[in-house]
């Protein structure tokens, strides 16, 4: 039992160290990023750190690209070259705003997902982002000869459909989590009660069998069954204030890691790879100035693999730290599993901050146009 | 256990936050040549730009424009974009930000005057030209002007050779610039210089700015 004991504080320490890190390495890095001045504040961006050396390193591929693509009008082995460097390029690349990291992450911590599903969700948004920059300006500048402002245009309304999915795509999220919150909330209290009351109002089960659809309804119900144990109805009445639908329950999480996720994780695909990177574009015009376009085509591609190898890092992490909270919520009975449900409707919360602040543009995302 | 809820969460979505927000990069570099512009009672009226863009972001920029030689834009067929650009620039502040004797100016340029594009077809690059002018003209012991993009998606930078020229000035004016910048098309290997000296930079937030500092003693 002691030994028991030990490892139960030893794993919580641990946990409690690996937040604490965690706090004290984004502290850090938020620091560099207000000093920045990318926070609001104006001023000039940072050199130093990490941060500075991933800037320094993709501005380096960057122009790189531009070089490569030139020599590879005239020199055939500038392809490979070109196809080692955009990749590189990627994974830096990504590391900046506007690749869905923050909003895949989230949807993972929210969901009940696999860590293979997780890389799968990283892979599939990235390539569908390469995608839709090769699409547009296949039909844009190659197809129509449209300008750099027509581009710019259309990326941002591509851009604001995204962010509005997004936002979409965490009121879905928070209404599912939400109601799974409430649920074990109740379960929680209810189990809570039982314990008190020593259980002979088990009749419980009495809820689920008649549908409060209206509040007349629910008060004749309760002057009818009045004798049917006070703490119960006070249980109940507690639920009906924030559950105005009645008994309808939230889907359980086996439900949601069931094969319909595929469906699911298709809006969060959608909504993260649909506005295509600002630098492919410039990329893919440059190419088609050069009269490579398919070189462009390539790059861009690759670049995009090497995008989704960092997104699925993260999205890694995210996974990871959502297991550990499972594992975690299973050492509780019924809080554990409110925690668990309020991790998620915290996630939820997340996604839907993320959309608002790009929808709002409080939070940069990257450029595009003219200027 | 609530407390703990709330502490896995908000570490969370700190690391979240810090990843969504996390820092922009250029795709744009600009090479910039600026003139600061004097009135004959010695104040400066104006800050004309001559920023030179990359060669991939002029392709892009010239994407689908008219042209009637191959290869080549005139002036006139660049108008539009020009006019798009200083357009454009507008909410952004122009980039251009003046300190007169320390003290930052709000809001202290008109609208800009005297805008083109130029086409250079042997780089293929375009050099946007316009000029700011002062609000009021600033008679001052000091002025600076800083030109940077605080989101970093256009990394500028000063041109090699004399990036700065005072014209019209009172002889005893002088300037010079602070460039983080050594060369702007290599920013990359400048900022792996800058890393090395980083630690006596630390907490000094406007290293990277490109400023011109004038005085006038």
């Amino acid at each position: 039992m002691t030994g028991d004991a030990g490892t139960r504080l030893i794993r919580r320490l641990a946990l409690a160290a690996a937040v604490v890190a965690l706090v004290l390495a984004v502290n850090t890095a938020t620091s560099a990023f207000a000093q920045a001045g990318l926070f609001g504040g104006r001023g000039p961006p940072a050199d130093t750190g990490v941060i500075g050396w991933i800037v320094a390193k993709q501005a380096l591929f960057y122009r790189a690209l531009s070089g490569l693509i030139r020599a590879a009008k005239t020199d055939g082995s500038a392809y490979w070259g070109l196809i080692g460097i955009s990749f590189i390029y990627g994974i830096f690349h990504a590391a900046g705003p506007g690749h869905g990291k923050a909003v895949i992450s989230s949807y993972l911590l929210a969901n009940e997902e696999t860590w293979l599903r997780g890389i799968a969700l990283s892979f599939a948004s990235a390539l569908l982002q390469a995608l839709t920059a090769v699409v547009l300006v296949t039909i844009a500048a190659v197809l129509i000869g449209a300008t750099a402002k027509m581009m710019g245009d259309t990326v941002r309304i591509i851009e604001i459909v995204s962010y509005a999915l997004i936002v979409l795509l965490g009121v879905r999220l928070f209404w599912v989590k939400g109601r799974s919150f409430l649920h074990a909330l109740h379960d929680v209290r209810a189990k809570a009660e039982l314990v008190e009351q020593n259980a002979p109002h088990a009749v419980h089960a009495h809820c689920e069998h008649h549908s409060h659809n209206d509040h007349a309804h629910h008060d004749h119900a309760h002057d009818e069954h009045g004798h049917h144990a006070r703490a119960h109805s006070h249980n109940h009445d507690k639920e009906e204030s924030v559950l105005p639908w009645g008994h309808a329950h939230g889907p359980e999480p086996e439900e949601l890691a069931g094969p319909g996720g595929w469906r699911r994780g298709l809006s969060a695909i959608v909504a993260v790879g649909l506005r295509p990177c600002s630098g492919a574009i410039i990329v893919l015009v440059f190419a088609l100035a050069q009269g490579l376009f398919w070189a462009g085509v390539a790059s861009t591609f690759v670049m995009g693999i090497g995008t989704a190898i960092t997104v699925a890092a993260i999205a890694t992490l995210a996974v990871g730290a959502k297991s550990l909270a499972k594992r975690f919520a299973r050492s509780r009975a019924g809080y554990g599993a409110l925690m668990l449900r309020g991790v998620e409707v915290g996630a939820a919360v997340l996604v839907m901050a993320f959309g608002v602040l790009l929808l709002t543009g409080t939070v940069a995302s990257e450029r595009m146009g003219v200027f | 256990m609530i407390h703990r809820i709330v502490f896995l969460i908000t570490g969370l979505a700190c690391l979240l936050s810090a990843a969504g927000r996390a820092n922009a990069h250029p795709h744009v570099w600009v090479t910039m040549t600026e003139e600061l512009l004097y009135a004959t009672d010695g104040s400066v009226t104006g800050v004309r730009h001559a920023w030179t863009f990359d060669d991939m972001f002029s392709a892009f920029a010239t994407q689908g424009m008219e042209q009637k030689t191959q290869g080549m834009f005139t002036r006139e067929e660049l108008e539009p974009l020009a006019k798009v650009n200083v357009e454009s620039l507008k909410e952004y502040a122009y980039f251009t930000y003046a300190k007169v004797n320390g003290k930052r100016q709000r809001d202290a340029f008109l609208e800009p005057v005297d805008y083109f594009l130029e086409y250079d077809p042997k780089e293929t690059v375009l050099t946007l030209h316009f000029t700011l002018p002062f609000k009021a003209p600033v008679k001052a012991k000091a002025l600076d002007v800083e030109i940077y993009d605080p989101e970093f998606f256009i990394d500028f930078g000063f041109a090699e050779k004399d990036p700065v020229r005072l014209v019209s000035a009172p002889a005893q004016c002088t300037a010079s610039v602070q460039k983080p910048h050594d060369d702007n098309f290599s920013a990359a290997l400048r900022l792996d210089k800058s890393l090395m000296t980083s630690e006596a930079n630390a907490g000094m937030g406007a290293s990277f700015a490109n400023r011109i500092s004038v005085t006038c003693p």
